[in-house]
């Protein structure tokens, strides 16, 4: 993509959130924007994990923020079990806000830090009663021992809590709501390398126990790779690639994917990504280079690069979906 | 890469004993608690850990940084001088010119209203003399050393109108200016996105190779320790537990947290959905610590007697050393670990399971 296109969306009855051609801009004054999110399309099918992963200012906050709302939509639509989030207001979109729940990047200050833990996770049960299951000791007890926080220490408040224990806690109160979607942004990037394997372990335990659906965003590639079925690789606001895990970090045919696995400082690495040297320099987002976005760092641009933005298509048979005029050539194992 | 020879000699940087404690209102925090190492002439040490386990503090000791309530002893010898009594002294051009140093974040180590060429121009003013004109000349090649583009253009922007990983170069510049013979980084690429720390880490490599520096890694990261560094120092709870060549401490560890940091992390050439081996527990407290292996009660090899006193670094500066008693890959860390698993406990009651752990 660094394009657009369609052929990435599934036509499947368990397809649960659908995201299509989704436009976010923010205004940057003078009557300039930034185009965080520029027609972004993908679905995620009911239990699958989907991991969107990319560097900073490639969007993957921002398009986790539009769909529950928290930043407006500017163009596009975010089908949820068939409803059009984008165009909600009012007691709809409240509606729907239970069912769709975030954990954050920064555990602590996710937190309100003047509250006894017990009620910030209980918080969502009080505001929605009986609509959803009635506020009970029990179960708040139920949700703290099912994150790993002893429910002894509920009247404590989150300064007196380690950061792995306060994310913890955020998993508890995202999960009081009983959720179908559990959005996840950058959930480890702020913990100790020591914490994280509890962490992450933790949110696929929950995931079976709880039948989430999982969007997970992070700039970690082992991390993404770890916790997703299928994945998106998001560049300047567009997407570059997207389909199954596996098949893309051993198959990566996106140049930007294949720089970034390149980069991993990894103590044994075994992907084979040998060209993958790109600048440094991020384009500006409030005017993003014409035809592919990447062409400007990409090692196999060409003239059309410049001029013709890459439609998405499919590599040989696989899950797999590649936005580029010179993708990296695939074997297609036969079957 | 590493060549033998060159460790023959005296060392450049030799850190002995080195405790430094912090009291607060809460206690006295024991940050770092006896460190020793080596770092010779041309060299890269990569100094790893977690937040609290004292490698920060510790750069910044090397670097008289430090806050005036930290209570400091233990000795630090730079070329055969002493430097804690150099930075007693108040001497004027040894920090900064001989040994310099490039923080995490580089838009608080770069001053947000003078032009990027400016602070590099200062440092060579005040250390070396350079006039005005001279020393504008010298940053404009330095920012060409560094690889950042059009140099001319640069020199007189502001570091807001810089990207992240160009700041980082400036930064790396403003260290470089006065020729160091020991860069100290720490954290250098940890507030930058991965491509662009891949490009820094081969700057400071090259640079370091160049110039025949000596470099001082402090990362969190295994990955970045593992490809850029010669030597390797594990620290935990303000100690070092285990260092070594950098071959031997990420494929022949001994210490347990060196192994199970290791086990820990998602790698990419994981499967997918690879469960991963989390540590238990969290960090240790470092105010009043308890006088046992402060990673005891997290260890599955753990035995009564890691909980009857601190065990030190074994063997001799240079070696692989670890400071362990059950050491993993060993016999008798085999038995501690069979023991255990037979017990289901460790002997600082951790439950330990047939996948905890692992060892053999």
């Amino acid at each position: 993509m660094a394009g657009t296109g369609h052929a990435q969306l599934r036509d499947r009855d368990d397809v649960l959130l659908r995201v299509e051609d989704l436009v976010v801009h923010f205004p940057a004054g003078r009557r300039s924007v930034v185009h965080a999110v520029s027609e972004v399309s993908f679905d995620v099918a009911e239990g699958e994990t989907l991991g969107i992963v990319g560097e900073s200012g490639c969007g993957k906050s921002t398009v986790a923020r539009a769909i529950i709302r928290l930043v407006d939509i500017t163009a596009g639509e975010v089908l949820y079990a068939g409803q059009d989030l984008a165009g909600l207001e009012g007691e709809d979109l409240r509606g729907v806000r239970p069912q769709v729940q975030m954990i954050f990047q920064d555990p602590i200050s996710s937190l309100n830090p003047r509250r006894r833990v017990r009620d910030v996770i209980a918080e969502g049960l009080a505001v929605w009663g009986d609509d959803i299951g009635s506020w009970s000791r029990d179960r708040i007890d139920e949700l703290m021992d099912a994150v790993g926080v002893e429910a002894k220490y509920g009247a404590r408040r989150p300064h007196e809590f380690s950061g792995g224990q306060c994310q913890r806690i955020g998993i508890a109160r995202a999960l009081a709501l009983d959720p179908k979607v559990l959005i996840c942004d950058e959930p480890v990037s702020a913990l100790d390398v020591s914490i994280q394997a509890q962490i992450l372990n933790l949110l696929q335990d929950m995931k079976r126990r709880y039948g989430l659906t999982v969007l997970f965003i992070s700039h970690d590639l082992s991390v993404v790779k770890n916790v997703s079925d299928r994945i998106v690789v998001m560049y300047l606001g567009k997407v570059c690639e997207i389909g199954d895990t596996a098949e893309i970090y051993s198959h990566p045919a996106h140049p930007y994917t294949r720089a970034l696995l390149a980069s991993i400082p990894e103590p044994a690495p075994t992907v084979d990504v040998s060209e993958g040297d790109i600048g440094d320099e991020l384009p500006s987002a409030t005017d993003p280079p014409g035809g592919c976005r990447f062409h400007t760092r990409c090692p196999r641009a060409t003239g059309i690069c410049g001029e013709v933005e890459p439609v998405s298509e499919q590599v040989g048979d696989a899950d797999h979906y590649v936005a580029c005029h010179h993708p990296v050539a695939v074997q297609v194992t036969a079957r | 890469m590493a060549d033998q020879a060159a460790s023959a000699g005296a060392p450049l940087l030799s850190v002995r004993d080195l405790h430094v404690r912090f009291p607060t209102e809460r206690g006295t925090v024991n940050a770092v608690n006896g460190v020793s190492f080596d770092l010779y002439e041309g060299k890269t040490l990569a100094i790893v850990g977690e937040s609290g386990s004292g490698k920060s503090v510790t750069a910044k000791t090397l670097m008289n940084l430090l806050p005036r309530t930290a209570r400091v002893s233990g000795e630090v010898t730079y070329d055969g001088k002493d430097v804690r009594a150099l930075a007693a002294g108040k001497v004027k051009h040894f920090f900064g010119v001989q040994m310099t140093m490039v923080f995490q974040d580089p838009m608080t180590s770069l001053n947000p209203v003078k032009k990027v060429g400016e602070q590099i121009a200062e440092t060579l003013r005040y250390h070396l003399g350079r006039s005005r004109g001279e020393a504008l000349a010298e940053a404009r090649e330095l920012l060409n050393v560094v690889g950042i583009p059009e140099p001319a253009r640069r020199v007189s922007q502001y570091p807001h109108e810089l990207s992240g990983g160009l700041r980082q170069r400036v930064v790396i510049a403003m260290a470089l200016a006065c020729q160091p013979r020991l860069l100290i980084a720490d954290e250098p690429t940890t507030a930058v996105d991965v491509t662009v720390q891949k490009h820094l880490l081969d700057l400071l490599d090259g640079l370091r190779r160049d110039r025949g520096m000596s470099m001082i890694l402090i990362t969190h990261d295994l990955g970045v320790a593992h490809g850029r560094a010669d030597d390797v120092a594990v620290m935990y709870a303000g100690r070092v537990v285990e260092t070594a060549d950098a071959r031997s401490l990420f494929f022949d560890m001994r210490h347990p947290y060196t192994e199970a940091l290791l086990r820990s992390i998602p790698r990419i050439d994981d499967p997918v959905h690879h469960r991963l081996d989390p540590i238990p527990g969290r960090p240790p407290e470092l105010i009043d610590p308890p006088d046992e292996c402060a990673f005891a009660p997290r260890c599955v090899y753990a035995q009564a007697d890691c909980l009857g006193g601190v065990p030190t670094l074994s063997g001799l500066v240079g070696l692989h050393r670890f400071a362990c008693l059950h050491p993993t890959g060993t016999e008798r860390g085999m038995a501690a670990m069979a023991a255990n698993r037979a017990a289901g406990t460790t002997a600082a009651g951790l439950a330990v399971t047939d996948r905890g752990g692992g060892g053999g």
